[in-house]
């Protein structure tokens, strides 16, 4: 489906925006399942988001269960002698999470799947100091450049032969500090190079800049939006 | 046994066409072999493909009889040295006598005195003993090269990889490289090196490995 970069970025705010009102557990699902029919209409390849979000399961369940443990309220479901540990309001709170999170990252992948470059054109469409747009942009790229560094820089680890599954805890942690601290410098220098080469091509050389990118909001950008902020209405209603 | 047979090797990036298909050679742990091949034709993939970094589509990899597969990087590491096509990518501690240390802390080295005798060594023979408590980042583009090339020559590997290791390096340095080849060579330590200066591969090779899109020939 074609559409105006800016139509994406409305939405997302539009849908992230209504993830952080909504409170019920049930309006919260409906949420999740329109912004999941929206990554669909869009083209977003959800089974590969998916399992990368299954990296980050862990660190959902121990946050839900922060949140349900230190909840109270409704029926309690399990207790240790008098301390109620976990209740069903805490249980609901515990999950409701887990559904914001997850729509705020679906959500935020109707940008993500769209060429970087649109983002920006959207962005200064929308009257944002260009400056500012081409920002967002490098540091859109920043978090690839970062993880391929860390990648590149594990491989060298273990290419010295440091085996990462057999040394202890300690050590390990160790190491992935002696790692981290260059992996963000590297990431930051090619970042740097990146906006050194826009300045040597003119950028910010003139305070108007044109563009042969002519954005234009057409009917199915107006509906699409106009559809999601009638259906976010209804399950927040 | 040869230290590595390569056996019907596929490859290619997701979304393009087959960059080699069903290329097999061997190499012995003692051999000099030179890699040589036009700009994308594969050569620094066919090395990653050769410690396990990347996975064949097609075809094996075995490291002294063992497939590729089924052993770890860091196994892959403590037999076979690899300097880096960008050094960038292979420096990775805080200080250069870190990174020359950094297999004697970590990796299967033992450490003790053969460490300080190779770190000195090696940080001597590549005039880095001035940068030794500098950071790797600070360093320029020859400096980095020769810290890459220090680190790996420093390690009891049994084989080495070296993906152009000349590249930025001034005549004097290369020189030094150079001594360090024939000092593997006196060694009796085999190695595998990527270069696009065939006269710099005719004197420190044995034999020339032409890759291109249609297979591997020794010239």
């Amino acid at each position: 489906m074609k559409i105006d970069p800016r139509t994406r970025i409305i939405l997302v705010f539009l849908i992230s925006s209504a993830a952080v009102v909504i409170k019920e557990l049930i309006s919260l699902l409906f949420l999740l399942l329109l912004t999941l029919i929206l990554c669909r209409m869009f083209s977003v390849h959800l089974s590969g988001s998916i399992r990368k979000l299954r990296k980050l399961l862990y660190f959902f369940i121990v946050l839900a269960l922060i949140q349900s443990i230190f909840t109270p309220g409704g029926e309690t479901l399990i207790a240790a002698g008098g301390l109620r540990i976990l209740t069903v309001s805490g249980l609901e709170i515990g999950i409701s999470i887990i559904i914001r999170i997850s729509v705020i990252i679906f959500s935020a992948l109707l940008i993500a799947s769209a060429p970087a470059m649109d983002v920006v054109y959207g962005l200064i469409a929308m009257k944002l100091p260009y400056e500012i747009a081409f920002m967002v942009l490098l540091s859109i790229k920043f978090l690839p450049l970062f993880r391929e560094e860390f990648a590149d820089s594990i491989i060298a680890v273990q290419l010295a032969g440091a085996d990462l599954a057999r040394i202890p805890l300690k050590q390990k942690l160790s190491l992935y500090s002696y790692v981290l601290t260059p992996s963000v410098v590297k990431a930051l220098n090619r970042a740097e190079y990146i906006s050194l080469s826009m300045e040597c091509r003119g950028f910010r050389a003139f305070p108007c800049r044109t563009s042969y990118c002519r954005l234009r909001m057409g009917k199915a950008d107006y509906l699409t939006i106009l559809a999601v902020f009638t259906l976010i209405v209804i399950i927040t209603i | 046994m040869s230290f590595y047979t390569i056996n019907s090797l596929t490859f290619s990036y997701a979304g393009t066409d087959k960059l080699f298909q069903n290329i097999s050679f061997d190499i012995e742990a003692n051999q000099h072999i030179g890699l040589v091949g036009p700009n994308g034709c594969g050569k620094t993939t066919l090395v990653k493909l050769m410690l396990g970094i990347l996975k064949p589509q097609g075809g094996e990899i075995y490291l002294e009889g063992n497939n590729i597969k089924d052993i770890s990087l860091s196994d892959v590491g403590k037999k076979v040295g690899y300097v880096f096509q960008n050094p960038d990518k292979q420096l990775f501690c805080p200080t250069v006598l870190e990174q020359m240390r950094f297999s004697f802390a970590y990796g299967s080295c033992n450490p003790g005195e053969a460490e300080h005798d190779n770190t000195d060594y090696y940080l001597k023979a590549f005039d880095l003993m001035q940068y030794k408590s500098l950071s790797p980042m600070k360093l320029s583009r020859g400096e980095k090269q020769r810290l890459a090339l220090a680190s790996v020559l420093s390690r009891d590997v049994k084989f080495l990889i070296l993906d152009e290791p000349s590249t930025g390096l001034d005549i004097l340095r290369k020189k030094q490289l150079e001594n360090c080849l024939m000092a593997l060579k006196q060694e009796g330590k085999g190695y595998m090196m990527i270069s696009h200066e065939t006269k710099f591969l005719d004197r420190y090779v044995d034999r020339i490995l032409k890759l291109h899109a249609e297979g591997v020939e020794y010239a």
